[in-house]
Parts: C-alpha cells; sequence; structure tokens
C-alpha cells in the first residue's frame, strides 16, 4: 500500500507540471493586462512601464516561466498584483471554508443519495421509487444558483430559520451545503439503485436470504457493501464538481472560499493568484484521487493496492 | 475612474441575474417588516467584492476607498453631497500665482495607536505613495506637486515642492497652477498614514479617521469601532460592519430579514421596489458623479467623420433606454459634465431622437448606404442589454453594429489599445469637478492609458481644458469647463448616454443615512440605529 501510495504521487508529478505549463501558457495569451488593473485608469505610461518592469511582464515567456517555476520549486506561490498578499497565505484562509462546505454538501449528499438509492431498489417500480426517480430528475435539472435562491427565499427570507448567507456555525453552512449537494443526492441515489438492483439480483444475495437472514441485514451488510463500488467512484469524480460548483455555491450565499477568490483574480487578471490557486487546487484534485482509489480497497478485498 | 474595478459592476463571475429576486419574495408575500435589531452595529451590504487592501496607497477600487475613508483621513474630505469640506486640515490659502499652497492643519489629533498627528507625517504619507517601491501605482493625484513625478520616477531623493515649516503647516509647491488641487488632498490615495507601517499595514491600518480598524474576514466582512476621540466628532453608533456579498440578489434577502441597514438596489429591481408601497419609504436617491457612455474611437474609418458621429447620437433613443433598462435611473447626458457640477449647462438639450436626420448625415457624409461598426461592451450588469438596444437603433438609421462582448478587463485593454470603434463605457468621478471628466476622457494628453479611448483630438477643447485647470477663479473656470463641454458636445466623440442616479434602500430604524453622491462621500459618522423606547407590553 505505502509503495502504491509513492508510485501515485511520483506519477502526479507530471500531471502537476502539465497544469503549471498549461495555466501559465493560458494567461499569457488571455487578453487583458495585469498592470492596468493594479493601476486602475488614468495612470501614466511610465508608471505603467515601471510595474511591467518590475513585475517581468517585459520579459520574453520564457524567463518568466522560469522565473515563476523556479519560485514554484521553492515552495513560493508569490505575490498577489493586486492586494500584495502572499498566495499561499490567501489561499489557506480560505480553502479550508471551502472545504468545510464541499465535505458537508458530500456528506448530505452521500447519506441522503444512498438511503434514497437503497430504499428504491428494494421495490423497484412502487411509489417511493417512483416518486424518488421524480425528485432526482429535477434534482439534476436544477442549476444550483437557482436552488441556492429558492433556498435563500424559503427558509430565510420567508420562514426567518436561517441566515440567508455569510460565514459563521452550522446555522450559516445548512443552506449552502443544501445547495451544493442536491444535485448529487440525485444522481447519487440514481447510482446507487441501479448498482443495488444488480447486487439484489445476485447469487449470494439470494443465498443469504436462503440462510434465513433478516432482511435489513441482507441489504445493508450483503448487499449494500457490493454496491459501493461505482458510488464511490461518482463520489470521488464529484469533488470536482464540488470544488467547481462552489464557486457558484459561495458567490450566492456569500461564502468566503477559494471559489470566490479565483473568480475574483480571473476578473482582475491576477497573474500569480489565478496560477497558485489553480496548482492548489489541482494538488488537491490528485489526493482526492488517491483516496477514492484507496476507498476501493477498503470497500472491496478483491481490489488490490 | 472606471467603475469596472470601482463599483458595484464589478462581474465577479456568473451571476443569476434571471431572477428579480424582489418580485419573486413580494410574490411570495416574502416583504414583511422587520422590527428594528438589538445590534449597535451599522450593517452596510454596499461592497460586493473584496477590498484589495486597506492601505491607502493601493486604493484603486470602490471597497479599498469606502474602507480608507473610514479609517485615514486625508488634509481634505468630500461630504456627501461631494462638496470639498475641511478635515486634517482646518484652512489652506493659495498663492496670487497659483503655484503654492499653504495647508493649516489641526493640532491634538493623534493616530488610533497614540502617535501624534504632524506636518511631517503628511510629507511622509505622500511619499511612501509616490515611492517606487509602493507597488499601488497611485501617485497621480500627487503628480501636481512640484518634483512629485521624478520622485516617483526613482530621480529623487524627496519631492521638492513639499515643505513643512513646523508641526501645524504643510507648503506645497505646484510645478503649475492647478485650481482644484484640495480636491486631490480628498481621494483615498492621499490620506495620512503613521511614521511607522509594517509590512502588513494593508491589513491593519492605523489612521486618524472615525472609525478603528477592528478585523477582516476576508471576502466575508470588514469591522471598524468607532473612534472616541475622532476630531471631526465622534461616531454617533459603536461600530460599523462592511459585508462582502457578491450577489445582488443575497443582499436584498439580507436586507430583507433586517441584517443589513443599507442596500444598493439593482437598476432592473428598481421599478418593483419603487412600486410596492412597503418598500418605497425605504428608498432615497442621489445623483451621481458617474457618466454612462459610448467612446467613438475617432481615428477609426467612418467614424472620423463627425457628421457620422452626429449620426449615431440622433439614431439613438436614449430616453427609452434609461426609462426600461435603467429603471429610468439618471439623466439624458449633453455633454460630460453632470448636472451637479459647475460648468453643467443647463440650457444644452441633448441630441434629439431623428433617426431621419441621422440618415441625412449619414448620406451628407457619403454613406448613403450606411457604415458598419463594431461596438464593443463589457458583460457587466446592464451593458449587454443596452449594447442590443443600440444596435437595434443603429440598425433602423442604416447604421450595421456588430456586437463584441468581452469581460470587463479584455476590453478595457482592446479600447486603451485603440482596437475598438466604439466601447460602451462608464467613469465614476474620482474627485467631484468637471475637470475629472473632461481631462481623462477627452483630453489629447490622455489618450489610451490615460482615459481617452475615443482618441478624441482636437486642439482648440485641449487648451480650452488645460486653461481651465489653472484658472484660479471658480466662476471663470466654470465657464471655461462649459465651453469645453460644448465644443465635445458638438464634435460628439462618443455616444452621450446618461448620468447615473444612485438609489439605496435604508432600513426604516437607520438614522442620518444620506446616499452619497461619491463613493467615498459617506463615512457613517452621523448615521445611527434609532431604538426605539421599550413598549410595556412584554
Amino acid at each position: 500500500m505505502i509503495s502504491f501510495i509513492a508510485r501515485r504521487l511520483a506519477l502526479s508529478i507530471p500531471t502537476l507540471i502539465g497544469v503549471l505549463v498549461v495555466t501559465f501558457l493560458l494567461l499569457y495569451v488571455a487578453p487583458g493586462d495585469p498592470v492596468q488593473e493594479m493601476v486602475g485608469e488614468r495612470a501614466d505610461s511610465a508608471t505603467i512601464a515601471r510595474l511591467r518592469k518590475d513585475l517581468r511582464l517585459d520579459e520574453p515567456v520564457t524567463s518568466q516561466f522560469t522565473h515563476y517555476a523556479g519560485g514554484i520549486l521553492r515552495g513560493n506561490l508569490g505575490t498577489s498584483y493586486i492586494t500584495r498578499r502572499p498566495i499561499i497565505q490567501d489561499v489557506l484562509e480560505r480553502f479550508p471554508k471551502t472545504l468545510l462546505l464541499a465535505g458537508t454538501a458530500m456528506l448530505f449528499a452521500s447519506i441522503t443519495g444512498i438511503f434514497i438509492g437503497v430504499l428504491s431498489a428494494q421495490h423497484p417500480n412502487g411509489w417511493f421509487d417512483r416518486l424518488a426517480l421524480g425528485a432526482a430528475y429535477l434534482g439534476i435539472s436544477f442549476p444550483v444558483y437557482w436552488v441556492g435562491l429558492l433556498l435563500i427565499l424559503l427558509f430565510a427570507v420567508t420562514l426567518h430559520w436561517l441566515p440567508p448567507s455569510g460565514y459563521g456555525g452550522l446555522r450559516h453552512l445548512i443552506l449552502p451545503a443544501l445547495a451544493l449537494g442536491t444535485r448529487s443526492v440525485a444522481f447519487l441515489a440514481r447510482v446507487t439503485r441501479s448498482a443495488m438492483l444488480d447486487v439484489l439480483n445476485s447469487d449470494f444475495v439470494r443465498t443469504a436470504r436462503a440462510k434465513g437472514l433478516r432482511e435489513h441485514v441482507v441489504v445493508t451488510r450483503h448487499a449494500l457493501r457490493n454496491a459501493l463500488i461505482p458510488v464511490i467512484t461518482v463520489l470521488g469524480l464529484d469533488f470536482g464538481y464540488y470544488l467547481t460548483g462552489s464557486i457558484l455555491t459561495e458567490t450566492i450565499f456569500s461564502w468566503p472560499g477559494l471559489g470566490r477568490y479565483v473568480v475574483n483574480a480571473i476578473s482582475r487578471r491576477d497573474l500569480p493568484a489565478i496560477q497558485g490557486s489553480v496548482l492548489f487546487l489541482s494538488v488537491v484534485f490528485v489526493l482526492v484521487n488517491l483516496l477514492t482509489d484507496l476507498a476501493y480497497a477498503k470497500a472491496d478485498k478483491r481490489v488490490a493496492l | 475612474m472606471s467603475t469596472a474595478t470601482r463599483r458595484r459592476r464589478f462581474v465577479s463571475g456568473p451571476r443569476c441575474r434571471t431572477i428579480p429576486f424582489a418580485i419573486l419574495a413580494l410574490a411570495l408575500g416574502g416583504c414583511g417588516g422587520s422590527s428594528t435589531p438589538e445590534r449597535r452595529t451599522l450593517i452596510d451590504s454596499r461592497d460586493n467584492y473584496d477590498p484589495r487592501s486597506l492601505d491607502p496607497a493601493l486604493s484603486t477600487d470602490v471597497p479599498t476607498g469606502r474602507a480608507v475613508a473610514y479609517v485615514f483621513d486625508g488634509l481634505t474630505r468630500f461630504t456627501e453631497r461631494a462638496e470639498l469640506a475641511p478635515n486634517l486640515a482646518t484652512t489652506w490659502e493659495v498663492s496670487p500665482d497659483g503655484l503654492i499652497y499653504t495647508f493649516h492643519l489641526k493640532s491634538g489629533v493623534r493616530f488610533h495607536d497614540g502617535t501624534p498627528f504632524t506636518a511631517a507625517d503628511v510629507k511622509h504619507s505622500f511619499e511612501r505613495v509616490l515611492d517606487p517601491a509602493t507597488p499601488g501605482g497611485r501617485g497621480w493625484p500627487l503628480y501636481p506637486i512640484k518634483g512629485a513625478k521624478d520622485y516617483a520616477a526613482g530621480k529623487l531623493k524627496s519631492i521638492s515642492g513639499v515643505e513643512v515649516p513646523n508641526d501645524t503647516t504643510v507648503l506645497f509647491t505646484l510645478a503649475e497652477p492647478f485650481a482644484i488641487f484640495p480636491k486631490m488632498l480628498a481621494m483615498p490615495a492621499t490620506g495620512i498614514v503613521p511614521h511607522r507601517t509594517p509590512p502588513d499595514f494593508g491589513e491593519h491600518p492605523v489612521g486618524t479617521g472615525p472609525w478603528r480598524f477592528v478585523e477582516w474576514r476576508h471576502d466575508d466582512y470588514l469591522r471598524f469601532a468607532r473612534n472616541a476621540d475622532y476630531h471631526g466628532g465622534a461616531p454617533l453608533a459603536d461600530s460599523l460592519e462592511a459585508r462582502i456579498i457578491p450577489e445582488m440578489s443575497t443582499a436584498e434577502a439580507e436586507f430583507e430579514a433586517g441584517n443589513v441597514d443599507v442596500l444598493w438596489v439593482p437598476e432592473q429591481a428598481t421599478p418593483a421596489w419603487e412600486e410596492n408601497e412597503e418598500t418605497r419609504p425605504l428608498l432615497q436617491s442621489a445623483p451621481s458623479l458617474r457618466l454612462i457612455y459610448a467612446a467613438m474611437n475617432t481615428t477609426h474609418g467612418p467614424l472620423r467623420d463627425v457628421r457620422v458621429r452626429r449620426a449615431i447620437n440622433y439614431a439613438i433613443d436614449t430616453r427609452v433606454i434609461l426609462r426600461r433598462l435603467m429603471g429610468g435611473r439618471g439623466t439624458v447626458a449633453a455633454g460630460v459634465i453632470p448636472p451637479s457640477l459647475a460648468g453643467f449647462d443647463s440650457t444644452r438639450a441633448p441630441y434629439p431622437y431623428d433617426p431621419a436626420k441621422a440618415r441625412a448625415l449619414l448620406a451628407e457624409a457619403g454613406y448613403p448606404n450606411g457604415v458598419d461598426v463594431e461596438l464593443w461592451s463589457s458583460q457587466s450588469e446592464q451593458f449587454p442589454r443596452i449594447a442590443q438596444t443600440i444596435q437595434a437603433y443603429l440598425a433602423r438609421a442604416n447604421i450595421r453594429v456588430k456586437l463584441v462582448q468581452r469581460d470587463a478587463s479584455s476590453m478595457r485593454e482592446a479600447a486603451r489599445k485603440g482596437n475598438t470603434d466604439i466601447a460602451l463605457k462608464d467613469w465614476y468621478a474620482d474627485y467631484p469637478d468637471a475637470e475629472n471628466f473632461l481631462y481623462p476622457l477627452l483630453h489629447s494628453a490622455n489618450a489610451g492609458v490615460g482615459g481617452n479611448v475615443s482618441f478624441y483630438h482636437n486642439a482648440t477643447f485641449d487648451s480650452v481644458v488645460s486653461a481651465s485647470r489653472r484658472e484660479q477663479d471658480p466662476a471663470k473656470r466654470a465657464a471655461l469647463y462649459r465651453q469645453a463641454d460644448s465644443i465635445a458636445f458638438e464634435d460628439a466623440p462618443m455616444i452621450f448616454l446618461f448620468f447615473y442616479k444612485e438609489v439605496d434602500a435604508v432600513q426604516p430604524w437607520i438614522k442620518g443615512y444620506v446616499v452619497p453622491s461619491i463613493f467615498n462621500g459617506q463615512r457613517w459618522t452621523t448615521v445611527s440605529i434609532k431604538h426605539e423606547a421599550k413598549a410595556g407590553t412584554k
């Protein structure tokens, strides 16, 4: 297992280098001038030229990249053009909040989604199954900002149960996590249902029932465990959705996470902030994929690492 | 200053403007009156993105400028009505040749950390803003001072035009007369900082302003506490919180829930707010020093011909755009000087909507078959819709418009490089003076990066504006402004659209709030929460 992890981590290095190069080049060719965004309008050409030189933006792309990559190798993500704060400080301040939101949404989505999926699979085409199917279609179809605004309208504005937005305790977390998780609930319920149907019709489940095991033991101990593999795959892949979907959720609920930071950085052409955040998120992505693989092994003994 | 980075119009990503939230809330019966909150903190919701820093030297955007105005003082300040008022300086006088300004400073003022404020701090603060090692690039308001430009370029060791004869006097020698110089000293960038500024000063600012900095949770809120010793009279409320809410619908919901005290009302929501009897009394407005216009590149193809540019102005019914797309928020522009500023000419009428005249002018200019132009706009707010409407109007006059939509930053770059035919833009004043419209937007010295993206060049206009900058007599200066504005109106280097009207919703329990006409005009010192005397029903 240790060697598996080491191998996977080693293999992720070329991926991250690729991310670094592609992000850098994309930003290099993108229109918009970072220096003009820094100084605002009405700046004079002398100031602009001086800043361009200070930031090495007047150098050839290769030398800019070498300088930037050198900084990364020394563990320095650089300093924001706009705020003059170290990028790593900004990222580390916001990422835990994004992670908290994504984690809660994922927890909510997996518990609810798997539960609905299992119940639906027990009586396929029954009333609950049909209801859940219909709700799942709606859940997948609603965009997150629509769901978010409806949640705010209902629970914050009309019922006054929860705060409309902001970052704080559990009360602030509920609505954004619901909004972010809804689409996933629907998706996970569908995947769990079909995996469960496959498993429930297999020989070992019949054997388990024939042994006289109680139905809930058959479902939870025998069937669900085997049906979890595709569910874990979906959860792992969905994590990307959580990180990108969180940009919208964070905007709607004024959640001070990394998604908003990146969007702001893009519109202000804050190159080091964009590059640093993308690189950081790529590392997180690689790690999540690794964790997904480790979870397979935990759920299914046949998967050898 | 462009509002792309200055105001709510900053597009920070995908937004959900498909839902007129207030209307939806009304439909569901959500608009109930909230009762006066117990809190003693004033909560503002107008910022929609995180300030870049709280360091005056870095203040190039609206949230930063607002926050800097809470913590710091300049020698002068702007009132809510955008008038110039004394601040750290009590009085000032100018030499007859208009070159030497003497500012007399208040004594006994202390920074929030207890250090006394003296005239030396003024010199230090200005050198800090201009220092080539300070990467703000916000030195231009101080460039009129002799030696400031050379200091900023690293050619001088100190600014030769600043002298400090004693602790309460500062003398500025200007490179050439600049009559509105005192207004430069009310801008956020010229706020006075203490002598010692640690590297994280932008995160932990210390000034002499009415509010002490308490806490900054990035992308969440800024919190300030009342400076009880404030030299201009301590604020009435205990504390002030500026919440950062990127989505307008969310800000509306927070207002609806009674969690915020002041809300910027979006244009498209304005009619719903105005028509509802419960919400109408909450609205307050002020004419804003903001011009919405479309710069026509006077060096491009048919746009070189003044007749074509006038034809374009005649071909658009600006009133309809103002009413239908901007919620009636503003007045139609007949020039670039807003009605509230000296130099505005109330006798000049805007270009009337006259498509026949537009076609005639085109024919006269040698384009009987019409012309083809590109109209650039950013994705901010109502701009794409305004662009589409202009396209439709111009089509009727045989002017074929190709719409080009880019994000604000890309569009700005293209316009400054002269790559746009027509660029739909806006301009929000840095300081309340006609010069701040005439000079950056249309003087040939500012062609391109300076702000004149029409690349307008008229020698007479230039000389009138240059003369107005030197003119010490306010009446004569206003006459020069009027003359310059009239020349620009005739030359039509832009589509004159409208001067904006700011509309805020203010909770019924808030006392003393005035919608500011300029972004740093409202410092919340006279605003309070009106806590009703507890009735004996409990």
